[in-house]
């Protein structure tokens, strides 16, 4: 294949599977567009009016990620399992490589195809410089490609799509809900912020970042609303603040740890090893 | 050629496939005959490189299907007992995914589609939704998408199950028109006179164990050995009975609605010098006919009905 779009797999993901299905049922497919479309525009005139603040914007950017990404990734192995497609997969001179890309490529353009539609209510909330655009993007993109490369993996371990659903779905209320609550009923009864304040030079946020991976507070750190809620405090500062000395101490520890970027990499991270998993696993298992 | 050499597959303490050897030639339509649980599938998946032996190997034209499955699996269409189609998408969009993914140039995708649907005969339902189609279509489908590349090779787990009568009948006329295209066919089954149709080898596998194969005719004629001759004799058969239980060749007798059913031991030289003798003693024979083995009796003589 010379390009990633030659890619049959990615093709049929993408356009094969799906534009039928305007033909078929045209009624049902035009009114949930008609639906969504509205509620979409309601959602970005509400943005727009109310210009709310970077927390509440992200904060409902990856709500929508959160309920959507697994749903972009969670049967694109199972199904091939469930329907008993794989072996016949296998068998073309498709690579594990071409394999990996038509699925994972498949699960990465979706939920970019949903990060696009989502940077409206970003760039509309009172968002102030380029430092916390790119950073909420990151966040958000980061949150969405970790559940869909984990929802791949997943897909192709568990080899069922209910179940992978139900670990994704439920993963994500531990993750999010169960584990902070844990960490406020048996260690600190308040965020962790005196952490950050702390902070003030890059190394005190190396060691800062290393620490907190032992102490819990990294749970409440990575998470991506938490991270929504910090970034509240870019907001009264401009582009200089990235490069001048301003701001309080809280608002400089988390200029040194590189609030933001420092999570969205770890989501990248996460989601390239996931997506390492199952190139491997394709790889082995499947004798490719 | 397909060369199967001492291929075995073991789950643990369980060996499901035991040490099989056969060989195949383009042309051969190879009968995969044995009862459920016998291995048939377990064998027909480490053929198509889906499952990896424990120990053995086989080659198709010389290339080691263990060693480098990927270089063998062009060379083969497979089609499995329970098969999946992608769905919401038509027959030439179904049969175009798997043409680009066995990487076939897109200028000569059209002609190649056009030729393995006229083949299945699937040309009326190209535009048809694949979820749509019957289920003996989605299994002509499933043979069309596995010959879309040309291979040599062709592994039909079961491919006549769950069809209707016409659907059957299609489906064999479609492997017999495969043999005759020089390729090697290789079906697994549980009819027996349906495979008797259109193989020219066949293969008897039980608890794992491949306890013959070779020609049809070749293994009906070992297995004559002890034939059974039907004489039907005019007037009371009792002096008869008595005549035959004075031969050394006879072993048995049964009698069945007027005729003698007799258990012979001889070559046709020896059935030829029986009856002579018979008409020379004055017994007047109205019908004299060895009853030939089909592929039950031949599965029959040999299985013991067990599963490994």
């Amino acid at each position: 294949m010379k390009t990633l779009w030659e890619n049959p797999l990615l093709q049929y993901h993408l356009l094969g599977a799906t534009r039928h299905r305007w033909k078929r049922q045209p009624w049902l497919y035009w009114a949930a567009t008609l639906g969504t479309g509205l509620a979409y525009l309601l959602a970005l005139q509400t943005a727009v009016n109310y210009r709310p603040g970077i927390d509440i914007a992200l904060w409902f950017s990856l709500f929508i990620m959160c309920l959507a990404a697994p749903l972009m990734a969670y049967n694109l192995l199972s199904s091939e399992y469930e329907k008993q497609t794989w072996e016949s997969l296998v068998l073309t001179r498709l690579t594990a490589r071409e394999i990996f890309w038509g699925k994972w490529g498949v699960a990465l353009t979706r939920v970019a195809v949903l990060t696009l539609l989502l940077a409206p209510f970003l760039l509309f909330s009172d968002i102030r410089g380029w430092y916390t655009t790119t950073a909420a993007f990151i966040v958000l993109f980061g949150w969405g490609a970790l559940l869909a490369s984990l929802g791949v993996w997943l897909s192709f371990k568990l080899k069922r799509t209910l179940t992978t659903a139900s670990v994704l779905y439920a993963g994500q209320v531990f993750v999010l809900l169960l584990f902070p609550m844990l960490y406020f009923i048996l260690g600190e009864r308040s965020l962790p912020r005196e952490l950050i304040s702390a902070v003030q030079s890059y190394g005190d946020a190396y060691y800062t970042w290393i620490i907190c991976l032992f102490n819990g507070a990294f749970i409440i750190y990575i998470n991506p609303f938490y991270v929504a809620l910090e970034m509240e405090h870019f907001r009264w500062l401009s582009d200089w603040w990235w490069t001048e000395h301003n701001g309080n101490a809280y608002q400089q520890g988390l200029r040194y740890m590189l609030w933001g970027f420092t999570q969205g990499g770890i989501y990248l991270g996460l989601a390239l090893l996931f997506a390492g998993f199952t190139y491997r696993g394709i790889k082995i298992s499947w004798r490719k | 050629m397909l060369d199967v050499q001492g291929l075995r597959k073991e789950y643990g303490e369980l060996v499901a496939v035991r040490d099989i050897h056969f060989q195949l030639h383009p042309g051969d339509v190879f009968g995969f005959i044995g009862p459920n649980g016998a291995g048939k599938t377990t064998t027909i998946k480490m053929l198509a490189t889906l499952l990896e032996p424990t120990a053995g190997t086989a080659t198709l034209n010389g290339i080691d299907i263990v060693r480098y499955p990927e270089e063998v699996r062009p060379l083969l269409g497979y089609m499995p007992d329970f098969f999946g189609l992608y769905e919401g998408i038509t027959v030439t969009e179904y049969l175009e995914f798997f043409a680009a993914a066995y990487r076939i140039p897109k200028a000569q995708r059209a002609a190649i589609i056009e030729n393995v649907l006229e083949l299945t005969d699937l040309t009326v339902k190209k535009d048809a939704y694949v979820e749509t189609l019957s289920r003996g279509m989605q299994q002509r489908l499933c043979l069309a998408k596995s010959l879309v590349h040309d291979p040599i090779l062709l592994l039909l787990d079961e491919p006549a199950s769950g069809l209707d009568p016409r659907a059957r009948i299609e489906i064999k006329e479609l492997i017999r028109e495969l043999g005759a295209m020089g390729k090697i066919v290789l079906v697994s089954s549980h009819i027996l006179p349906e495979l008797a149709d259109f193989c020219n080898k066949i293969g008897i596998i039980e608890k794992g164990e491949l306890l013959v194969w070779g020609a049809v005719d070749e293994i009906i004629e070992q297995l004559q050995a002890n034939r059974v001759l039907e004489i039907r004799p005019l007037g009371e058969p009792e002096p008869l009975i008595q005549r035959l239980e004075q031969e050394a060749h006879v072993h048995g007798i049964e009698t069945r609605n007027g005729s003698l059913y007799v258990h012979f031991a001889g070559g046709l030289e020896e059935q030829a010098d029986l009856l002579t003798a018979l008409i020379r003693d004055g017994f007047r024979i109205a019908a004299f006919r060895e009853e030939s083995l089909d592929l039950e009796d031949v599965f029959m003589q040999i299985t013991k009905g067990e599963v490994s």
